[in-house]
C-alpha cells in the first residue's frame, strides 16, 4: 500500500510539474485589441488606459449578402454583373425609427439599404422622374459617385425620404422610396444661380448633407469655403451656414499687414486667405450641428458645435478650452511627424461625440463637456488585421455600438463597448445630468478597472462635494488634478471648520491679546522681569 | 554706538536699507556663517515653493521632481553672482573683497527667502480668491531684496548710485559668460570622459577576445 501510494504521489507531482512547465512555455493566446488604448492625463501626457471598446466583427459584402443583388431569382436582383462587394463606400447613416442603415457605396454608384444587422434589404442605382444623367436602358437617372446620404421620415406617409449627395452629377437628390430597388425623385437641388453663390465659387459638387427637423437641407460642397450651402424646405437656396475662420498662421498675418501697403493691382495678384471648408457634420437630437474640419492638423475650428444661428458654442475665445483629437506631442509614437485629419463626427442619442481621424484611424470619444472618454481604433497598412482601418471614411453610432466604414478594405467594423466602457458611459451619463451621487458606484467600478482614469476621480470629487464630504472631495480632486474644484472644496471645508470652531478661536485670540498687553504693561513698570534666556551678546573678536 | 550680535546686525541691515550696510561696513561686521546659511535657506525655500505650496496654487509638474535645476538656480547662481561681481568691480575701482560681497549679497537675500517661506505657508490656508495675500508677501520680499541688493553692492564697492546699477547690469552679463564657459567646460570634460571610457571598453574587449 505504502509504496503504491508513494508512486501515485510521485505521479501526481510529475504530472503537475509537466503541466506547469507546459503552461509556462505556452504563449497565452488572448483576444486583445490591435492597438494600445491610451488617454490623456492632466498634464496632457498620453498614459495607457483600459479599452472602452472592442472589435466585435467586421462586415464585408459577403456578410451583407450583397450577392442577392446579382442572383437572378432574388427579390433584390438588379443585374448579373452587379458588384457583390462594397467599393470605396464613403458614408453610413442610421435611421432610428425604421432601424435601417443606409450606405453610400460610392465606388459602385449605388445606395444600399440594410437592416439593423447590416443585411441588405434594398439597393438604389438611380431615381426615376428626373432628366439628369439618364441611363438609356433603364430610363433611370443614375447616381455618379454618391458621397453622402441622409434619410428622414415623411410625417404623412411614414415613408423614408432619401437625400443623396450625388457628387459627380452636381446635385442633391431628394427621393421617395417606391420599392426595395426603385425610388422616385421629388426634388433636385442643383447649383444655385443666386449671385451670392456664383461669386463665391464655380462648382457645386456636394459631398455631405444633412437635413434638420424643419426640412432645411445643409450641403457641404468642397469648393465652398464660406460654410455649408443651405436650401430651405421648398428647395430655394438661402445662403451659407457656419463658416470656419482662417487659421492665424505667420503667413496669413504677414499678408494681412502687406495688404495695408499694397496697391490694388498687387492685392489682386495675391492669393486670398480663405478658411478651410469643413469635411463633415452631424446633427444631434436638439438640432445643434457639429462640424469637423479635415485639413491636416487644423487647430482653428477643427470641431465646432453650431447653434441655429451658425455660431460656434464651443468657442475658445470665451476662455473655455476645447481640444479635440490627438495632441501633437504624443500623437505618434511610431512615426516622427504628427498629422491628424478628423474626417467624420457623429453624435449619439446620449450626446456622446465620436470623432474619426482618417490619418491615424483613431476614434476619439467625448462627452458634451469635452471630457475625453476613450481613444480606440488604429490604422494598419497591411489591412489584414481585424479592427484596423486603411481608409476610414465614415462613422456611425447606434446605441452602444460604433460602426466604422472603410473605403479601401470595403468593410464595416463594428465596435462594442467593454465592461469598462459600460461603467464609464453609465457614470458619465449620470455625471452629465448632474446626478453626481448616483454616479459614485459606477465611478468606483471604473477605478477598479483603471486606476489612472482621471475623470472618475473628478466625478467622485464632485459627488462628495455635493454631499458635503469635503475632505474626500479634496482627496479625489487632488488625484484628478482639478485645481479649481479642489479650491472650491477647500473653501467649503475651511468655512465649515471656522464655523464650527469660531468661538474657540475668538476666545483664544482675545486671551492672547489681553495677555500680551498685560505682560507689556507689567514689563514696562518693572513688576516682572523676563528671565534671561540668552547671555548678553558675546564680544566677537 | 551700534553693539549687536551677528543676528542683530542682520536685522539692523534688513530694517535700515539706507544706512544699514554703511554701518555694517564701518563696524567691519558680518558673518560668513550666517551668509552661507541664508544661501542654503534660499535653496530650501525654492524646493519648498515647488513641493509644499497649496495644491490649488502649485503648478509644478509633480510626476518628476528634480532638485538639480533648483540647486543651480539658487546656490550656483549666487556664487556666480559673487564671483562675477568681484571680478568685474575689482577692475572698476570697487573696494569690495570677495568675502564682503558674499556676505552683503547674502544678507540682502533674507527678505526674499522669508517672503517665499511665508507665502508658501499662507498658500496652504487660503483659496484662490485670496491669492493677493500670497502674492503681496512674495513680491514685497522680492522688491525689498532687490533694494537691499543694490544697497549692498553700492556700499561694498563705495559706488555712486548710477555706477551701482551699471555694475549690476554688467555683473549679470558676466554671470552669463561664466555660466556659458562652465557649461562648455563640463561638456568638454564629458567628451573626454566618454573618450576614455570607450578606449577602456575597447581594450577590455580586445583582451578578452
Amino acid at each position: 500500500m505504502v509504496p503504491r501510494m508513494k508512486k501515485s504521489i510521485k505521479n501526481i507531482i510529475s504530472v503537475g510539474l509537466a503541466l506547469s512547465i507546459a503552461a509556462a512555455m505556452a504563449t497565452t493566446a488572448y483576444a486583445s485589441e490591435p492597438y494600445v488604448s491610451y488617454n490623456y492625463d492632466a498634464w496632457n501626457d498620453a498614459i495607457p488606459s483600459q479599452s472602452g471598446y472592442r472589435v466585435d466583427e467586421t462586415i464585408t459584402g459577403f456578410e451583407m449578402e450583397l450577392n442577392k443583388l446579382a442572383e437572378p431569382g432574388s427579390k433584390l436582383f438588379i443585374s448579373e454583373d452587379e458588384p457583390t462587394n462594397l467599393s470605396n463606400a464613403s458614408d453610413i447613416f442610421y435611421e432610428d425609427s425604421t432601424e435601417e442603415f443606409w450606405i453610400a457605396d460610392s465606388g459602385n454608384n449605388r445606395i444600399l439599404r440594410t437592416d439593423s444587422n447590416l443585411k441588405v434589404i434594398g439597393c438604389y442605382k438611380g431615381v426615376s422622374n428626373s432628366k439628369t444623367a439618364v441611363d438609356a436602358e433603364t430610363g433611370l437617372s443614375t447616381f455618379s459617385n454618391p458621397l453622402g446620404i441622409y434619410v428622414s421620415i415623411d410625417e404623412k406617409t411614414n415613408k423614408p425620404i432619401l437625400y443623396i449627395a450625388d457628387n459627380k452629377n452636381a446635385r442633391v437628390v431628394k427621393a421617395e422610396i417606391e420599392s426595395n430597388t426603385s425610388a422616385k425623385c421629388m426634388h433636385e437641388y442643383t447649383k444655385p444661380d443666386s449671385e451670392l453663390y456664383a461669386n463665391s465659387s464655380e462648382t457645386f459638387n456636394p459631398s455631405k448633407i444633412l437635413v434638420d427637423s424643419a426640412g432645411i437641407l445643409y450641403v457641404v460642397v468642397s469648393s465652398v469655403t464660406t460654410g455649408a450651402v443651405v436650401f430651405d424646405e421648398t428647395g430655394e437656396f438661402t445662403g451659407f451656414y457656419g463658416a470656419n475662420r482662417v487659421e492665424q498662421t505667420a503667413a496669413v498675418i504677414r499678408q494681412a499687414i502687406w495688404r495695408k501697403f499694397a496697391s490694388n493691382e498687387q492685392i489682386a495678384s495675391m492669393t486670398r486667405n480663405v478658411p478651410v471648408e469643413y469635411a463633415n457634420f452631424d446633427i444631434d437630437s436638439e438640432g445643434f450641428i457639429y462640424t469637423v474640419t479635415e485639413a491636416a492638423n487644423a487647430s482653428t475650428d477643427a470641431v465646432k458645435k453650431l447653434n441655429p444661428a451658425g455660431e460656434n458654442i464651443w468657442n475658445t475665445a470665451t476662455g473655455n478650452e476645447f481640444t479635440f483629437g490627438d495632441l501633437p506631442e504624443f500623437a505618434n509614437v511610431d512615426t516622427s511627424s504628427f498629422t491628424s485629419r478628423l474626417t467624420d463626427i457623429v453624435v449619439g442619442k446620449d450626446g456622446i461625440i465620436n470623432l474619426l481621424d482618417y490619418e491615424t484611424g483613431r476614434i476619439f470619444q467625448y462627452t458634451q463637456d469635452n471630457d475625453l472618454l476613450f481613444i480606440f481604433g488604429s490604422k494598419n497598412s497591411t489591412s489584414d488585421q481585424k479592427g484596423t482601418f486603411v481608409a476610414p471614411n465614415g462613422i456611425e453610432t447606434v446605441g452602444k455600438k460604433i460602426y466604422v466604414i472603410d473605403g479601401k478594405k470595403n468593410d464595416i467594423t463594428i465596435f462594442v463597448e467593454t465592461t469598462f466602457g459600460k461603467y464609464v458611459h453609465e457614470a458619465a451619463a449620470l455625471f452629465e445630468k448632474g446626478l453626481y451621487e448616483d454616479a459614485i458606484d459606477p465611478w468606483n467600478e471604473v477605478i477598479k478597472r483603471d486606476g489612472g482614469y482621471a475623470l472618475a476621480y473628478y466625478g467622485l470629487g464632485k459627488a462628495y462635494l455635493n454631499t458635503g464630504d469635503y475632505d474626500k472631495a479634496m482627496e479625489n480632486f487632488k488625484v484628478s488634478v482639478s485645481k479649481g474644484s479642489y479650491d472650491r472644496a477647500y473653501e467649503y471645508s475651511r468655512d465649515e471648520f471656522l464655523r464650527a470652531n469660531f468661538t474657540i478661536i475668538i476666545v483664544v485670540l482675545i486671551i492672547l491679546i489681553v495677555a500680551i498687553i498685560v505682560l507689556r504693561k507689567l514689563l514696562k513698570k518693572g513688576i516682572i522681569k523676563l528671565p534671561k534666556i540668552k547671555k548678553k551678546p558675546k564680544e566677537d573678536k | 554706538m551700534y553693539e549687536f550680535t551677528q543676528l542683530g546686525w542682520l536685522k539692523h541691515v534688513i530694517f535700515h536699507p539706507v544706512e544699514g550696510y554703511d554701518d555694517l561696513r564701518w563696524k567691519k561686521k558680518g558673518s560668513m556663517k550666517i551668509a552661507l546659511v541664508i544661501v542654503l535657506l534660499l535653496f530650501i525655500a525654492m524646493v519648498v515653493d515647488k513641493r509644499l505650496k497649496g495644491f490649488q496654487f502649485n503648478d509644478s509638474y509633480v510626476k518628476v521632481f528634480n532638485v538639480v535645476p533648483l540647486f543651480v538656480q539658487s546656490i550656483v547662481y549666487f556664487f556666480t553672482w559673487v564671483i562675477a561681481n568681484w571680478a568685474l568691480c575689482t577692475l572698476f575701482n570697487g573696494e569690495g573683497t570677495i568675502k564682503r560681497i558674499c556676505i552683503y549679497s547674502a544678507y540682502a537675500l533674507t527678505p526674499y527667502v522669508v517672503g517665499t517661506f511665508l507665502s508658501v505657508f499662507i498658500s496652504n490656508f487660503i483659496v484662490r480668491d485670496e491669492i493677493v495675500w500670497m502674492n503681496v508677501i512674495y513680491y514685497v520680499g522680492l522688491g525689498w531684496s532687490i533694494v537691499l541688493m543694490i544697497q549692498a553692492i553700492r556700499t561694498v564697492h563705495q559706488y555712486s548710485f548710477p555706477k551701482t546699477l551699471l555694475s549690476i547690469a554688467f555683473t549679470l552679463v558676466a554671470m552669463l559668460i561664466i555660466l556659458f564657459l562652465l557649461v562648455l567646460l563640463i561638456s568638454l570634460f564629458q567628451q573626454v570622459y566618454v573618450f576614455i571610457a570607450s578606449i577602456y571598453t575597447e581594450l577590455t574587449y580586445r583582451f578578452r577576445g
